[in-house]
């Protein structure tokens, strides 16, 4: 039995795309989401097999929220769209599986008995990179109560921590469910610490400390630590010698 | 007896001078009666000659002359007005003393008094608003008549030695005063003729250009073809009276009527040259019937003598002929010319507000099938499957939904309805929201509050619908906790808003002053429609309200 989470905006197409994959007797739909956030949220907590992913959602696509997924732990994905030309020509081209809606019983029961072979490492695991955009222009961020989105040029340096992934803007800091991994490889954040990505375009000063260490105070005055390892790079990147 | 006759005689060759001047231009505002200083000197000058004239013509009696001088004074005054008829009387007056004689005072007196008479009269009838009176060639007998005999007074009250006077007078007085009068009569009735015949000319041409006009009006606005070209020239040969009347576009004959229509086929091509010239050269092209005649290029016994073939023009594009015909007995009548070019013109304008016409109402079809083909398929799709995952929870429900749907594509397929009632494009618009509430359950709420008054006014089809999916599709749908749709009235004394409010404040627009494609054409259609108050105004607060709004101006 493979788990299973369902991410459409859709309350009624959620429970249909359940229904029927319960009816399948192979998936078992362990949580939906109403949205991206909440989605990557939930793939983040659950680790499903699969993913059934909605494309047309508020704020943040289907497609989007792929670029916000780490490949090591990537599950399976299998989108589910009502009619997007451009989407399901994409997924035409590179042979990715896709639903379309209404669902129909017997084109699923071909996907699910694909997946449960992938699952089985019958037949390879689709890289579903090539469809993910290379660089996220916002980030999604849960804040008290809130749900935001701040656009990566406004963020100022993102850190991890105990509790998960933060992103300092000038203004707040919010929680995120992108690993500082996926945030390195898809904004134009600079990894300083093994713990810290800094905006460079919000540094106002590097002061070099002792013993190879260095502090990068931000426009907004924030102190961002630099650690002997990453100083070097930095330095290259920035253009300083 | 004897000079009754001469100079009735000599009237005559006076009368056929007054005739042959009466064709010149001329004479044609004398008809008129007017103030202007250049019509004044016009009378003098000319009814000074004739005074002048008159004189010349008169015969020699007893050292006097008898003379038809007097119908220039008359006329002059009673054309001119006092002043002028004093001028003339008293230049005629001049003219005469020089001649010498012992009536040359007398007479000079005596003329200038009958131009003044005439323009008393004059004045007298222009008071009295009876000016029509002055070209009755009654009362200009009378009052020649009566100048005359003032005339014969006066020469025996001047002219010395009385004796002699006055045997001058018993000799001329008769024949003078009634060669005069019937003189001056004469002349004015042969103006009065002149006019007439003008007058009737001018109003037959009006009148006949005005029937065509008013027949053929908006005939031709639906398409230049055979039926409406048929139309036509059964109007054009009726009201012309030409021997036959052709209407062709530019390779064939759309339809032809009157002499020759047994050969002169409708719907097939143009074979006569003349007419191809015409078409190319965009001239007029005139084949008078006698140094150069018309052939018909189809049969050779065709009766037809001669053409008159003009351009159509829709723009600077010729797009046919019109082309009149007379029998080789007939020549054309000047008037059925200039009324031809007339009636090309007539037509061509016709032809080119029917092609904008047309145009337009294409333009309008298309913009509609264009916000069918914008029927969002991804609204499709989506509505199917809700309806899919309803059938299996509440099946009443999912018949309902179906119901629902089936209105609004019905709706959406009436494609030529270019207005409905509000009411109408109301139950479109709820069609579409029963299935978009299923649709996104929780997350979209609407209120819908239109004035009551307003359900049956008109509105262009397909308006408010497009408004509600764009707050939709563009606003509530963006919206991760969901949002509400506002459809409501607000009514002033300039007319009644219609407003559809989502408070996403997510609708960009893609550039300045340019609305999606979708929200343009409705714009454009609302304006159309209710003028350029009417068009589509929006108000976007960002992340709080997008508000599109227009207005149904109160009914007039």
């Amino acid at each position: 039995m493979l788990t299973a989470l369902v991410i459409d905006d859709e309350q009624l197409a959620r429970e249909e795309l359940a229904n029927l994959l319960h009816d399948t007797n192979n998936i078992e739909v362990i949580d939906q989401a109403s949205n991206a956030i909440e989605g990557l949220k939930k793939i983040n907590a659950l680790k499903p097999d699969v993913i059934f992913l909605d494309i047309q959602m508020p704020q943040i696509s289907g497609i989007e929220l792929l670029a916000m997924l780490d490949p090591d732990t990537m599950p399976m994905v299998v989108f589910v769209t009502a009619f997007d030309q451009y989407a399901i020509q994409a997924f035409e081209d590179n042979a990715f599986d896709y639903l379309l809606k209404p669902i129909e019983i017997k084109r699923l029961e071909k996907t699910v008995c694909r997946l449960v072979k992938q699952h089985n490492k019958q037949i390879e695991t689709q890289d579903l990179s090539i469809l993910a955009p290379a660089s996220l222009e916002q980030v999604p961020c849960i804040g008290l109560n809130r749900i935001m989105i701040i656009p990566t040029r406004d963020i100022e340096y993102a850190f991890s921590d105990i509790s998960g992934v933060h992103i300092r803007s000038a203004d707040q800091i919010a929680s995120s469910q992108l690993t500082l991994k996926v945030l390195e490889e898809k904004t134009d954040l600079l990894r300083c610490h093994r713990q810290y990505l800094i905006n460079t375009k919000a540094i106002k000063e590097i002061k070099l400390l002792e013993n190879g260490l260095a502090e990068i105070i931000t426009r907004n005055d924030y102190p961002v630590p630099v650690s002997r390892r990453y100083l070097k790079s930095l330095k290259e990147k920035l253009g300083i010698v | 007896m004897e000079l009754i006759l001469s100079l009735l005689q000599q009237m005559c060759v006076y009368l056929v001078l007054a005739y042959m001047l009466s064709k010149t231009p001329v004479f044609l505002p004398l008809l008129n009666i007017s103030n202007r200083l250049e019509n004044k000197l016009n009378c003098y000058v000319i009814f000074s000659l004739f005074c002048i004239m008159g004189t010349y013509f008169g015969l020699q009696i007893n050292d006097a002359i008898a003379n038809t001088r007097a119908i220039g004074a008359v006329m002059g005054g009673i054309f001119g007005g006092p002043i002028v008829g004093f001028a003339v009387g008293f230049t005629g007056g001049i003219h005469r003393y020089t001649l010498g004689g012992f009536t040359d005072i007398a007479c000079a007196i005596s003329t200038t008094a009958e131009g003044v008479i005439g323009g008393v009269l004059h004045s007298y009838l222009i008071k009295r608003n009876k000016q029509e009176q002055l070209f009755n060639p009654s009362v200009v007998f009378s009052i020649t008549l009566f100048a005359e005999i003032i005339q014969m007074f006066i020469l025996l009250i001047v002219a010395k030695p009385f004796d002699q006077a006055y045997t001058l007078v018993s000799a001329i007085a008769a024949p003078m005063i009634i060669a005069n009068s019937i003189g001056a009569a004469l002349f004015m009735s042969i103006l009065q003729d002149r006019k007439t015949i003008f007058e009737k000319y001018s109003a037959t041409f009006s009148r006949r250009a005005l029937n065509i006009a008013e027949r053929s009006v908006g005939i031709l606005n639906s398409g230049f073809n055979s039926k409406n070209a048929a139309r036509i020239v059964r109007i054009v040969y009726e009201e012309t009276n030409v021997g036959a009347v052709a209407i062709t576009d530019t390779n064939k004959i759309l339809a032809f009527v009157g002499i020759g229509d047994d050969h002169h086929k409708p719907d097939t091509p143009i074979s006569s040259q003349c007419t191809l010239d015409a078409i190319e050269k965009n001239d007029i092209i005139y084949l008078n019937g006698k140094d150069n005649p018309y052939q018909c290029s189809i049969s050779e016994n065709c009766k037809l003598g001669s053409a008159l073939i003009i351009p159509l023009r829709a723009g600077d594009k010729v797009v046919g002929t019109i082309k009149l015909y007379e029998p080789k007995r007939k020549l054309f009548s000047t008037i059925n010319m200039s009324m031809a070019e007339g009636i090309a013109q007539l037509l061509s304008s016709q032809i080119l507000y029917g092609d904008y016409q047309q145009q337009q109402m294409l333009l309008s079809q298309s913009e509609i099938k264009l916000l069918h083909a914008q029927v969002n398929p991804h609204f499709l799709f989506n509505a199917l499957n809700t309806i899919s995952a309803v059938i299996r929870k509440n099946p009443d429900k999912a018949r309902e939904l179906i119901q629902h749907l089936s209105h609004f594509f019905r709706s959406n397929l009436k494609q030529n309805i270019e207005t409905v009632s509000l009411k109408e494009e109301l139950a479109h618009v709820n069609a579409y929201l029963t299935i978009e509430k299923a649709r996104f359950s929780d997350r979209l709420e609407v209120e819908m509050s239109i004035s009551s008054e307003l359900q049956d006014r008109k509105v262009p089809s397909f308006t408010l619908q497009p408004l509600v999916e764009n707050a939709i599709k563009h606003g509530v749908s963006h919206m991760l906790e969901g949002g509400k749709v506002k459809i409501y009235s607000q009514c002033n004394d300039m007319g009644c808003e219609i407003i559809v409010e989502d408070n996403a404040g997510s609708y960009l627009e893609p550039r300045k002053d340019h609305k999606g494609l979708g929200m343009q054409i409705v714009s454009k259609r609302l304006s159309n429609y209710f003028g350029r108050d009417g068009e589509l105004k929006t108000h976007v607060e960002k992340d709080q309200i997008t508000r599109m709004s227009f207005i149904i101006p109160n009914e007039k």
